[in-house]
C-alpha cells in the first residue's frame, strides 16, 4: 500500500529546482538572498507565527489583486487600516494559465490606459524586488491566492517577495482551476512546492501552506472537501510542511458547517497521528460563500453577515473574506474594506463560549465522518509505490469527484442535491466508494427533509442559486 | 430548415483562461431542455476554438461566456474572424461578467456590439429570456 510517510521527498528536486530557476523571469532569484531576506522580516509577518499565537476570533482574510503595482498598493494599505489580519496577493488568470506574455502586454496596456484589464496581480511580471515593497512596514503576514495547476515559479517568486501563506494543491488547484492540464504534474508540481516551503521554513518560522477545501464552491459535499484537504495535508506532510491550514467554504447549512468543521479537526489530527506525522501544526479556515452570490448587494450583505457568524460559531483560525460587489465582478477596494468591517464587527459582537451540539449535528458529523473516512481509506489502502500516484489514480477512478469541476480528468458522476434544509445530500455516489450505511442515511435525510423541486432542472438551477 | 429532428445547433463556451464551469453546465442543461442540441466547448477556449466547432457542426448558433472579465480581451474581432470563414451572419451572443471590475453598461454594450456580438447580455441574466431572444432571432434567420 502506498501509504504517505515522512521524508518521503520528491526525488532530484534540486535537479528540477535549477530548471525552475532558469526560467527567464525568475531571473535574480538567488536561494541564499531569499532566505537572508525571510531571516530579516519580523515574526509577525509569518503566517505560522500569528495561528501558533492565542487568538479568539478567526483572523481576517480578504482577497484583493489588481493589475498596477499602484492599485496593488493601495488596496493593501487599505486593507491593513481595515483591519485584517492577513493580507491577500490574488493572482490573475493569465499567470494562473502560465501565459506571462499575455499577462505583461495586459499589465502594459492596463498601465497604459489608468484601467486594469487583468483581473488579478501578475506577480511574474512584476518580480519580486518591486513586490516587497508591497509589504513593507505592514508587518501582517501575506497570503498567496490563486488557482495555479503549475505554480512552481509563480511560488518562487513568491517566497521572493516574502509571502509567508501559499495557498494551493496538486487537487484542488488543478481539477477545478482548469480543463486540460494533466493531473499527474500537477500533483508532481504541487510537490515541489511542498518541498521548496519546507526548505524556506526554519523550526520557529516556518511556510505555512493552506489548502483549498473550497473547490469549486458548488455543490461539494462536505466529506469531499475534507477528504481532498487531508489528502493534500498528507501530500505536504511527507515533503516536510509542518504548518498548514485545512478549509472549507459555507456549505448553505449551518448545522452542516458545523459538523464539517468537528470532522475537519478530529480527521486532522487523526491521520496525522496514525500516519506518524506528529510535528504537523494543523489549523482551520472557513470560506464565506463560494457559490453563486446575489446581485442584489443587500443580500450580499446579509450573506456576508451569516457567513461570519458562522465562522466564530465554529471558532475557525482564518476567515476568508468575499464582498457585496462578487456577483459583479473584481470587487473596488472600498467594498473590499467594507466587507472587512462588516465581517469584523459581527465576529466581535458575538461571542460564543462553548461548542455547539444538537441531535441534528451529531448525526451530520457521524455521516460525514462515515463517507471521508470511507473516502481517504480508499486512497489510503490503493496498491502502488507511492501516494501521490494513488491520489491520481484515485481521481481518474472516481474515487475522488468534485461537482463541477471542468477538468477532464474529473468523472463527474457524483451527483448532489440540497434536501429541504438546504444541506448538501448525496444522491448518487458514482464511482465514490461510499458504504450502503452512509448511502441509506443520505436517502433517508432526503426523505425526511424533502426539497420542493419537482424537475432535475430546476432542482439543479435552485441548488446552485440557492442564495440568491 | 429546423425541425424537431433537426434541432438547431448551438455552439456554446467560455472564453480565454476563464474555469468558471458551473454556469457553463447550467446553459447547457437548459439548452438541451429547450430542444437544441448544443455543443459545449466548455472551459478555456479562444476565438479559434468557437470557429472550429461552428465549421465541425454547421452551427446556427454561438453563446459565449466570460464570467472572469477576460471578455474584453479576447473578443475583439470576433465577427470578423467568423466572416473570414464565411459566417459572417451567424448569431453570436455573449454573456456575463464581460470586462475587469466595475463599468458602464451602455459602454460596454456597444463596445461588444461593435465587435460584432448581435446580442450582449451584461451581468446576471435569466436565461429563460435569452432562449426566448435566441429562438426568436433563428426564426428571423439571420444576424441583427
Amino acid at each position: 500500500m502506498a501509504r504517505p510517510y515522512k521524508n518521503n521527498y520528491l526525488p532530484s528536486f534540486d535537479g528540477i529546482r535549477s530548471q525552475v530557476l532558469g526560467h527567464p523571469k525568475l531571473e535574480g532569484v538567488i536561494d541564499n538572498e531569499v532566505r537572508e531576506y525571510l531571516a530579516g522580516m519580523q515574526d509577525e509577518c509569518f503566517a505560522s507565527v500569528r495561528f501558533s499565537r492565542p487568538h479568539h476570533s478567526p483572523y481576517i482574510q480578504p482577497r484583493g489583486g489588481y493589475a498596477t503595482f499602484d492599485r496593488q498598493q493601495k488596496l493593501t494599505k487599505a486593507l491593513s487600516e481595515a483591519g485584517a489580519d492577513f493580507l491577500p496577493l490574488t493572482i490573475d488568470s493569465y499567470t494562473r494559465h502560465n501565459d506571462y506574455d499575455r499577462a505583461q502586454l495586459l499589465l502594459e496596456k492596463s498601465l497604459g490606459d489608468g484601467k486594469d484589464y487583468l483581473n488579478g496581480y501578475p506577480l511574474v511580471n512584476h518580480g519580486f524586488e518591486i513586490t516587497r515593497l508591497l509589504f513593507t512596514d505592514l508587518n501582517k503576514p501575506v497570503s498567496l491566492r490563486h488557482g495555479t495547476p503549475d505554480a512552481r515559479v509563480l511560488v518562487e517568486m513568491a517566497i521572493a517577495s516574502g509571502i509567508t501563506e501559499i495557498e494551493g494543491g496538486g487537487i484542488s488547484y488543478c481539477l477545478p482551476y482548469s480543463m486540460n492540464y494533466p493531473l499527474d504534474r500537477a500533483l508532481l508540481n504541487w510537490q515541489y512546492i511542498d518541498r521548496l516551503a519546507a526548505q524556506y521554513s526554519t523550526p520557529e518560522r516556518p511556510i505555512h501552506r493552506e489548502f483549498f477545501g473550497p473547490l469549486t464552491g458548488t455543490m461539494v459535499p462536505p466529506a469531499m472537501m475534507i477528504a481532498v484537504s487531508i489528502i493534500e495535508l498528507l501530500l505536504a506532510a511527507e515533503q516536510g510542511v509542518c504548518s498548514a491550514t485545512v478549509a472549507f467554504s459555507q456549505t448553505g447549512s449551518f448545522f452542516q458547517d458545523v459538523a464539517t468543521a468537528n470532522v475537519f479537526r478530529k480527521f486532522s489530527a487523526k491521520y496525522l497521528q496514525e500516519l506518524g506525522f506528529t510535528d504537523m501544526k494543523v489549523y482551520l479556515a472557513y470560506h464565506h460563500w463560494m457559490g453563486a452570490f446575489p446581485p442584489d448587494r443587500r443580500k450580499a450583505d446579509y450573506l456576508i453577515a451569516c457567513a461570519s457568524l458562522t465562522a466564530k460559531i465554529i471558532g475557525a483560525d482564518k476567515v476568508i473574506t468575499k464582498t457585496r460587489d462578487e456577483a459583479w465582478g473584481i470587487p473596488s477596494i472600498q467594498a473590499n474594506v467594507e466587507a472587512i468591517q462588516e465581517t469584523n464587527y459581527v465576529m466581535s459582537k458575538f461571542i460564543s463560549t462553548s461548542s455547539l451540539n444538537s441531535p441534528n449535528i451529531e448525526r451530520e458529523s457521524q455521516l460525514i465522518a462515515r463517507e471521508a473516512r470511507s473516502i481517504i481509506d480508499a486512497v489510503l489502502d490503493m496498491p502502488g509505490n507511492n501516494f501521490w500516484y494513488s491520489v491520481n489514480r484515485a481521481v481518474h477512478m472516481g474515487i475522488i469527484d468534485i461537482p463541477f469541476a471542468p477538468n477532464l480528468a474529473n468523472r463527474n458522476r457524483l451527483l448532489t442535491v440540497r434536501d429541504g434544509n438546504l444541506a448538501i445530500r448525496i444522491k448518487s455516489a458514482g464511482s465514490v466508494p461510499l458504504d450502503d450505511t452512509a448511502i441509506e442515511e443520505e436517502r433517508a435525510l432526503l426523505q425526511q427533509y424533502p426539497s420542493s423541486f419537482i424537475s432535475t432542472a430546476d432542482q439543479m438551477l435552485g441548488d446552485i442559486n440557492v442564495m440568491l | 430548415m429546423c425541425t424537431q429532428d433537426n434541432p438547431n445547433r448551438i455552439v456554446i463556451g467560455v472564453i480565454g483562461h476563464d474555469i468558471h464551469a458551473v454556469a457553463n453546465r447550467v446553459l447547457s442543461a437548459v439548452l438541451e431542455d429547450a430542444g437544441f442540441l448544443v455543443c459545449n466547448l466548455r472551459t478555456n477556449n479562444k476565438i479559434q476554438d468557437f470557429i472550429d466547432a461552428v465549421q465541425e457542426v454547421d452551427a446556427h448558433a454561438v453563446l459565449v461566456s466570460s464570467l472572469n472579465g477576460e471578455g474584453e480581451n479576447w473578443c475583439p474581432g470576433f465577427r470578423s474572424q467568423l466572416a473570414e470563414k464565411g459566417y459572417e451572419n451567424l448569431l453570436l451572443y455573449i454573456g456575463g461578467n464581460l470586462v475587469v471590475g466595475e463599468a458602464d453598461e451602455t459602454e460596454v454594450v456597444s463596445r461588444f456590439r461593435s465587435w460584432g456580438f448581435d446580442r450582449v447580455f451584461y451581468g446576471a441574466t435569466d436565461l429563460n429570456w435569452v432562449i426566448s431572444l435566441l429562438r426568436e432571432d433563428l426564426a428571423n434567420g439571420a444576424a441583427l
